[in-house]
């Protein structure tokens, strides 16, 4: 199982290793500033050091056997997030009203973050396996909606709205990429409308009402959810085009910045780089994405073509979402900019997801492959 | 085992169409466009907020990290013109809440009330008023504490979290209301003063000059504000000291008033409960060294903004204590006035020093008759008996003989109708008739006979008393109006003297009508040293003084005629009006009296006037008693 084969190193990808190093390195050295002055504790960047040497190890295990086997090991860890999200709601730790943390001794694990990288590979392995010619019609598509909708109420009763939502944007974008039919295209809109109607009425909490109202309206509530908006708007703005300086921010330091080394972390990087720090990091970061989609395409066969795409949507929509939220277009919603904020499950998740990518990208040249630049398969 | 047997049957649907997966492959592309569809949608959101707004939120920034606080300044103090102090600063300890400091409030209040001996729902009204404010900024719960209370709270602090005292500095007024319209009194400033000019010196809250000097001289007083800034935290927890600079005192102001004169003429007022003005003015210089307004304000009543309860009593009062008799109230001359009809008369040739005229106690003109104060009639009259013994009869024969528009003139040239341009709020400018004057009011030609009227000062003429004693003074130095004033330096922290006392001149007499102003002094000499004159009660031993009484009708009804004085009703009451020079020789001061209804100036007013004469020559006058008794 652990054999490594000799061609596999020769395909290995060092530019998607370059280019994760080089975000890691960014995410470190900002977390540094994010978390200044220390607490007291373990300091966060500490703790980041230890998880990102975690992640190294979890890569490693996930590049050592074809990612065909996910097929299989899909099914049983499935079923133990599944499980996880359900003790969660038991005997997990709050903060902030919500249950979403379980006390693992050395870190805390949120058991979403794992589960939407779950996601990815189970709507892969299913789309993968399921070939439709003229695209999906709604009854394909039961076992799919059922198997998200499962940690999607899981997840909504902690509750946590925004990571709840992901498992949604996942879903559309993986079942949009593998195409629809029309009238399937119409069934989902319309009753996804519906759904998001009742949702509002009945099902959301107040404080995540609030929320969405704070961002149609800012100034209605200028210490409460437009402050953290506001604040980051003018972290971000202060810097200028080139910054005020590593560890000389403002905003950040004299904590007008809520959650500055988590959500807010890039808020703290565009206050201290400036504009061009900024483009540079966002430059990176892209390419990354760029670079998982490269994937993508040069993958051997459907089931890899789907899991890079699906890695791909992961970090995006986070990332996307984060970086709106810091920059104030879209409401206080508590989705981590993946790689670089604080969080342990994030990062441990995004970095099995590259692993995956990795293992996609190395076994490009494998049996099935009509790719150039794949010699003497 | 499940596992291979899972993959095995993978394997055969692992033989995937190569062109479904080619048409996959361009999908990629797809999802490759919406990436860049977000990536130019940050890249933009990042130029505007950075680049484009880039210094508005830098600005925003350093307004949040930087508080800055204001230290008020002491205010410059008030001084009368020989150093006594009129008006001063002492601390006044104010408690204050800092809201962020404190987690409970409620409780707070209901502890602090029995302490303060407050309601808890006037504490928390103050709250109320202030709660948009940030939570840094204290809160004034009470203000002025006695000793008592500070000691208590100074010691108990532990018990009050978020309770502080603050020191700010009160006026300390060191002679009471003396002189209280001159100096006036502060209050808070109010919306309209924070939205005229200026408007980012102050801020709501800060105390200004109301009324008087505090307020004209506001700018001098007030000092510069001192202002600390320093880094906050969000939390609003101070992190460091950035900038400290101190508060620049407000400038010393030493007044030209007397205030040992000045309290001579309140309290002689106030004693027998006058209600009018005294005017005491250096007839050389123009300094004013008397100004004072019956009834006093009670300046106390006005700290920290006055009642409606106290405000509608004084403005209820029937003698009108906010009004400042000298300068905003006019009244009619009465005989003082026929010093002006004397001067045109002289000017105009129409008299000279040998000048007769025979009083039978009246004098008809037209259909009317016109009658002499004193019925028998006073014989034979020339100038200067007509002016210490007051003859109307005289002085309607010259007021008929120069006409109206000639004693307007001579009014004019000695100051009346016209503003003194004294350093105060709403001075009057009197009322000086011209014929023309009146057909623009009325309408209707001036009637001769009404000249007769005026010229004994009775008509339409009105003037106030700080002009008839600037009048005074031209005629006792020989022809100089000099402007009244009232501030002798202005001196800074530093004792730099920024302003100093310099005598302006306002206007002068021809040379050959400043040789008339003899005859006239020698008249009002006579008023007060001769054997028949009108005011010899205000004979002060061993001074010379020159003056003019003046009775001032305030209402010609029949009814009142046979009535006794004292059983007219005060308000219809004549007013009463003496002004005076000292000495006669070479006079120095002269002083104004206007008692409202007091009667007679004579009675009523001189003795006012004495007292102040008294006081200013006392020095003298015991110099003079020691060199005769040596002599002797």
């Amino acid at each position: 199982m652990f054999r490594v084969d000799r061609r596999f190193l020769r395909n290995f990808d060092w530019v998607l290793l370059s280019l994760l190093v080089l975000v890691c390195g960014m995410a470190f050295l900002n977390l540094y500033s994010a978390s200044y002055p220390p607490l007291g504790g373990m300091p966060p960047y500490q703790k980041q050091g230890y998880l990102l040497l975690m992640g190294v190890a979890g890569i490693i295990f996930l590049i050592s056997f074809d990612y065909k086997e996910l097929h299989f090991w899909n099914y049983p860890v499935y079923l133990l997030v599944i499980l996880l999200l359900a003790l969660v709601i038991f005997v997990g730790n709050s903060a902030g009203g919500a249950q979403r943390w379980i006390n693992l001794g050395f870190f805390q694990l949120q058991p979403s973050e794992p589960a939407k990288l779950m996601m990815v590979i189970t709507l892969a392995s299913y789309y993968s396996r399921k070939e439709v010619a003229n695209g999906y019609s709604i009854k394909d598509l039961i076992t799919p909606i059922i198997l998200m909708a499962i940690p999607f109420t899981l997840i909504l009763i902690q509750p946590d709205l925004g990571t709840a939502l992901m498992f949604v944007i996942i879903f559309i974008s993986m079942t949009v990429f593998a195409k629809l039919r029309w009238s399937t295209y119409l069934i989902l809109g319309c009753s996804g409308i519906a759904l998001a109607v009742v949702g509002w009425l009945y099902v959301l909490k107040p404080y995540q009402k609030q929320r969405v109202e704070t961002l149609l309206n800012p100034a209605k509530d200028s210490l409460g959810e437009g402050y953290q908006i506001l604040q980051s708007k003018i972290a971000v703005g202060s810097g200028g085009i080139f910054g005020k300086g590593y560890m000389e921010g403002t905003q950040g330091h004299l904590h007008f910045l809520p959650e500055r080394h988590t959500d807010f972390a890039y808020s703290v990087w565009c206050e201290e780089w400036g504009f061009a720090g900024s483009l540079f990091f966002l430059g990176v970061y892209f390419f990354l994405l760029f670079w998982g989609l490269h994937v993508a395409m040069s993958a051997r066969d459907r089931f890899g073509l789907f899991l890079a795409f699906g890695v791909v949507a992961l970090i995006f929509w986070q990332a996307v979402i984060n970086l709106l939220m810091i920059l104030g277009f879209l409401p206080v919603v508590g989705i981590p900019l993946p790689l670089f904020s604080y969080g342990g499950s994030s990062l441990l998740t995004t970095l099995l997801g590259i692993g995956i990518l990795m293992n996609v990208s190395m076994r490009r040249c494998q049996a099935g492959s009509s790719l150039e630049g794949c010699d003497d398969v | 085992m499940i596992k291979w047997t899972f993959l095995k049957e993978l394997g055969e649907i692992s033989e995937y169409d190569q062109a479904a997966l080619d048409a996959l492959r361009k999908r990629v592309l797809g999802a490759g466009l919406v990436i860049v569809f977000f990536v130019a949608m940050i890249l933009l959101r990042l130029w505007f907020l950075q680049i484009h707004k880039g210094e508005e939120y830098k600005n925003r920034a350093e307004n949040n990290r930087v508080r800055i606080q204001e230290e008020a300044a002491p205010r410059g103090d008030i001084l009368d013109r020989n150093g006594k102090e009129l008006v001063t600063n002492q601390p006044s300890f104010n408690v204050v809440l800092v809201r962020e400091d404190s987690n409970d409030i409620d409780d707070l209040l209901k502890r602090l009330s029995v302490v303060l001996k407050e309601d808890v729902s006037v504490l928390w009204e103050r709250i109320r008023d202030a709660e948009r404010k940030q939570k840094h900024i204290p809160i004034l719960l009470k203000g002025n504490l006695s000793w008592d209370t500070l000691a208590y709270l100074e010691t108990h602090n532990k018990e009050f979290p978020g309770i502080r005292i603050e020191v700010f500095p009160r006026r300390f007024y060191h002679y009471g209301d003396m002189a209280a319209h001159i100096i006036g009194y502060l209050g808070e400033i109010n919306k309209n003063e924070l939205e005229r000019q200026e408007a980012d010196f102050y801020r709501g809250g800060d105390l200004v000059g109301k009324m008087g000097l505090e307020k004209l001289r506001e700018k001098e007083l007030r000092g510069e504000k001192g202002s600390s800034s320093s880094e906050v935290n969000a939390r609003g927890f101070e992190q460091q000291l950035l900038t400290h600079e101190e508060p620049v005192p407000g400038n010393e102001v030493r007044l030209t008033l007397d205030i040992d004169l000045q309290q001579v003429a309140e309290d002689t007022m106030d004693a027998d409960e006058r209600a009018g003005a005294v005017v005491a003015m250096e007839v050389k210089t123009g300094r004013l060294l008397v100004l004072a307004s019956t009834p006093r304000l009670h300046l106390a009543d006005f700290e920290g903004g006055i009642s409606t309860k106290n405000w509608n009593a004084l403005l209820d009062n029937p003698k009108h204590p906010l009004i400042n008799k000298t300068l905003q109230a006019m009244y009619p001359p009465g005989s003082t006035y026929k010093m002006v009809t004397a001067l045109a008369g002289l000017a105009k040739g129409v008299i000279n020093k040998d000048t007769t005229f025979f009083c039978p106690g009246y004098i008809s003109y037209g259909n009317r008759r016109y009658n002499c104060w004193k019925h028998g009639g006073h014989g034979t009259v020339d100038l200067k008996r007509a002016i210490s013994e007051s003859c109307d009869v005289y002085f309607y024969q010259v007021g008929m003989r120069v006409g109206v528009d000639a004693l307007a003139e001579y009014a004019n040239k000695l100051g009346l109708g016209l503003k003194t341009q004294v350093e105060l709020e709403y001075e009057k400018s009197g009322l000086i008739p011209t014929k023309e004057w009146k057909k623009k009011k009325y309408g209707v030609k001036w009637q001769d006979g009404e000249t007769l009227s005026l010229a004994i000062g009775q008509g339409f003429n009105l003037l106030t008393p700080i002009q008839l004693c600037q009048m005074t003074a031209i005629l006792a130095n020989g022809g100089k109006r000099y402007v009244p004033q009232l501030i002798e330096s202005v001196t800074d922290a530093d004792g730099k003297v920024l302003e100093s006392f310099t005598p302006k001149l306002a206007g002068e007499l021809k040379e050959d009508e400043k040789k008339y102003l003899a005859l006239i002094r020698e008249g009002m000499v006579e008023v007060v040293q001769g054997a028949r004159g009108t005011a010899r009660s205000a004979r002060i031993e061993g001074i010379n003084m020159g003056g003019k009484t003046g009775t001032a009708q305030v209402v010609r009804l029949e009814q009142y005629k046979h009535l006794k004085e004292d059983d007219i009703p005060y308000k219809y009451r004549d007013h009463a009006w003496f002004t005076c020079f000292a000495p006669a020789e070479d006079p120095e001061i002269a002083v104004t009296v206007l008692v409202e209804h007091g009667l007679h100036g004579g009675s009523g007013a001189a003795p006012v006037a004495k007292a102040v004469m008294q006081k200013y020559f006392a020095d003298r006058m015991a110099v003079d008693a020691i060199r005769k008794a040596i002599i002797q």
